[in-house]
């Protein structure tokens, strides 16, 4: 018993002293308050909607009934502007008058488009289209006017349609999607997290270099006294500037437990990751170069999150894999427990090959020094 | 200052150069930045409307649709493959075409249609992929719709691609890299060795030594934002205006650099002051990703009036007058930065001197 507080007492020995050295150097700690700052002042300043919705300014006369369900259809994707001339229409496409809304796209059906279609007879239909109009919006506009005149003139679908419940596949997020800010939370968390990947590392490599390690290794600790409070001090320190941002970003939402354990998962991953540059880099900078290369792939899962689609297969071999989809998950859907446990349980199984080889490739460094 | 001897430190900075990782990291980074947007984000980011077709009876909607520009066709060959991709959000909607449809929807049998909405593809690709969809049926049907559209297309702009908008991000990041990374870590690197001690010992000035790492970041950062705009096929038609902006570009990188360099007194330091200030520099290359973000928030950052005539020039090849207002302003900042630069030389000079 005595023994194990004995070994209790030493690691929380090098705990005080690496974090002295870490609290000491007051430019570091007041900069690095200054990039949560940052990180959390971008964080707000991004748009909190998003704008899923085609703006369509119409010029038309006799349609109203026709195009009821159209002008309706707000919440559609489809907001419609009525105009009362085409060249009011034509100005507010070419932005030369304001507008409420941004109009890059107007219909100009002609008086007598009602009564020409009705007699089938083609009308012209003019649809002015702002330069930078993405083809595939344009030509939308065109097959609708296209799809009206079919349905004044009776034209029945030459097709017959399913069950409206069946056509929409997964959860119907119409009218209610993530904004692209709050996606951009757990990348956030993870940015924070790497970079203190790395200043863990850059830790390890001074006392490597400066041998320190074989000085505190004369004394009563043990090299793997020196390892645990290293995987202690790096995970906490990581860990609390996340816990920090998510707070600023407002991110624990109700899954606080979750959320936490997900990056005290994580935080334990980056440390081991520290310990693999620090030991291996023969200098700050060499160190750096390497925290880059772990740093380019593990954050590839975290930019594909903030975009649609699954992941490809390789993506979800790294080993951020697991902790993105699992903040995504909680933070963002509201994820519990049970759907995250497969994603925790795949990051505790990186967690322990990544803190295994760090805590490995540093005992043989500090042994060897 | 004499320009013999700070041409020498210079020239001695570039013959030692490989051995930087920094410097290593400048020389490739076009070749890589180049490989990693154009292979792996240009797919990433492809904002396009994307549909699924599973054809069961070589339908003539398949080959119509496949030929269509702006939407992200994709073949499959199960509905229950298709029904995942479309659950996943890689695909936005699908359309089952079962045999025979075309015929009998010709012969007015009415086959039904089985059109599949991703619940998580936005309102406005819906509309887009289903009316299309609608329009191209008709069209295999055969029925002439009653009227004749006319497309009127006002203003000359185009729509630009992801991988133009990712073009800002690019520049910046070769011109700091050369221009910022290369001097303010070459700096730090010789005080901590306190090879710069040694130096200033000679006749050699500190403005010297200053002088000398701003201009080989300084030529880097030009050539580097160059071959990074070369090789993305993004040069424009306005070469001098383009040099110019570059050159502006560079020297406010350059200026960042000096001030880092100067400020940090190790590598740790300086790398604080990196991961610290550079989101400040950087941000204004999201509002170029994102044109529908307000775009007045990325006018706050320094870099945005030297990203912005780039950008205008490569990309609508825009000319030196119709830049002159943002370089104008981006020199201004380059004259403002000389304060600091200066204030923190006399620093550094007192800070070497005590020793």
């Amino acid at each position: 018993m005595n023994a194990l507080i004995s070994r209790i007492a030493i690691v929380g020995s090098i705990i005080k002293k690496d974090l002295t050295e870490f609290v000491r150097d007051r430019l570091w700690i007041l900069l690095s308050a200054l990039g949560l700052v940052f990180y959390v002042g971008i964080f707000w300043l991004l748009p909190s909607t998003v704008d899923e919705t085609i703006t369509v300014g119409i010029r038309q006369t006799g349609l109203d009934i026709a195009l009821q369900e159209m002008i309706e259809a707000e919440d559609e994707g489809l907001k419609v502007v009525l105009f009362e001339s085409s060249e009011r229409l034509k100005a507010a496409v070419a932005g030369e008058i304001e507008t409420q809304k941004e109009i890059q796209i107007g219909i100009d059906f002609p008086d007598d488009f009602l009564s020409k279609t009705l007699r089938q007879e083609k009308a012209i239909v003019r649809v002015y289209v702002a330069s930078g109009v993405p083809k595939e919006i344009s030509r939308a506009m065109s097959s609708l006017v296209r799809e009206i005149a079919h349905m004044i003139s009776g034209d029945d679908l030459p097709f017959t349609e399913p069950d409206e419940q069946t056509v929409v596949l997964g959860e119907d997020r119409m009218g209610n999607h993530v904004p692209f800010r709050d996606k951009m939370r757990p990348m956030l968390v993870f940015f924070i997290l790497m970079v203190e990947t790395f200043a863990l590392a850059s830790l390890i490599a001074s006392e490597i270099q400066a041998k320190t390690v074989t000085a505190v290794l004369v004394t009563p600790a043990r090299t793997g006294d020196v390892l645990a409070a290293k995987t202690i001090l790096g995970t906490l320190l990581a860990f609390a500037q996340s816990v920090v941002l998510l707070l600023a970003v407002a991110a624990l939402g109700e899954n606080v437990l979750l959320v936490l354990c997900i990056v005290l998962l994580a935080a334990l991953m980056v440390a081991g990751i520290a310990m693999i540059t620090g030991s291996s880099g023969k200098d700050f900078l060499s160190t750096l170069i390497y925290g880059m290369i772990f740093m380019v792939l593990l954050v590839i899962p975290a930019f594909a999150a903030l975009f649609p689609g699954m992941a490809s297969p390789w993506v979800k071999i790294l080993p951020s894999y697991g902790i993105v989809e699992a903040m995504v998950g909680a933070t963002i859907y509201g994820k519990g427990w049970g759907e995250s446990t497969p994603y925790l349980a795949l990051i505790a199984v990186w967690d322990s090959i990544i803190l295994g080889s760090g805590l490995l490739v540093l005992k043989k460094k500090a042994e060897a020094l | 200052m004499s320009i013999f001897r700070t041409s020498r430190i210079m020239l001695k900075d570039l013959r030692i150069g490989p051995r930087s990782p920094i410097f290593l990291w400048a020389l490739i980074y076009p070749v890589i930045i180049t490989l990693v947007m154009q292979v792996v984000f240009g797919s990433l980011f492809e904002p396009k409307p994307r549909l699924g077709i599973v054809d069961q009876g070589r339908s003539e909607i398949t080959a119509l649709m496949s030929q269509l520009e702006g939407i992200d066709f994709t073949l499959l060959h199960s509905v229950s493959q298709l029904k995942q991709r479309v659950e996943g959000n890689d695909l936005d909607a699908g359309l089952v075409l079962k045999y025979g449809f075309d015929t009998a929807m010709r012969s007015g049998r009415k086959p039904l249609l089985e059109f599949y909405i991703g619940g998580q593809s936005l309102a406005s690709n819906r509309i887009i992929l289903a009316v299309t969809t609608l329009d191209i049926v008709r069209q295999v049907e055969g029925k002439a719709p009653p009227v004749e559209v006319e497309i009127n297309t006002l203003g000359d702009a185009e729509a630009l691609s992801i991988l133009t908008r990712l073009l800002p991000m690019m520049i910046l990041f070769a011109l700091f890299i050369a221009g910022l990374f290369v001097p303010a870590f070459g700096l730090v690197e010789e005080r901590e060795k306190k090879t710069l001690a040694a130096v200033l010992v000679t006749p050699v000035k500190l403005s010297e030594v200053l002088a000398a790492k701003a201009a080989l970041g300084f030529i880097l950062a030009v050539l580097i934002a160059y071959v990074t705009l070369l090789l993305n096929g993004a040069l424009g038609s306005q070469p001098a205006a383009l040099l110019i902006a570059l050159v502006v570009a560079a020297l406010m990188s350059v200026e960042f650099g000096l001030i880092y360099g100067t400020v940090a007194k190790d590598i740790k330091t300086l790398f604080t002051l990196i991961k610290t200030l550079n989101i400040f520099l950087l941000a204004p290359v999201i509002f170029y990703i994102f044109p529908n973000w307000p775009q007045w928030i990325a006018k706050i950052f320094p870099t945005y009036w030297v990203l912005n005539p780039i950008f205008e020039i490569v990309t609508k090849n825009a000319s030196l007058v119709a830049v002159g207002l943002d370089l104008a302003i981006a020199i201004g900042i380059c004259g403002l930065l000389i304060i600091p630069v200066l204030a923190l030389k006399r620093r550094m000079q007192a800070i070497i001197s005590v020793g």
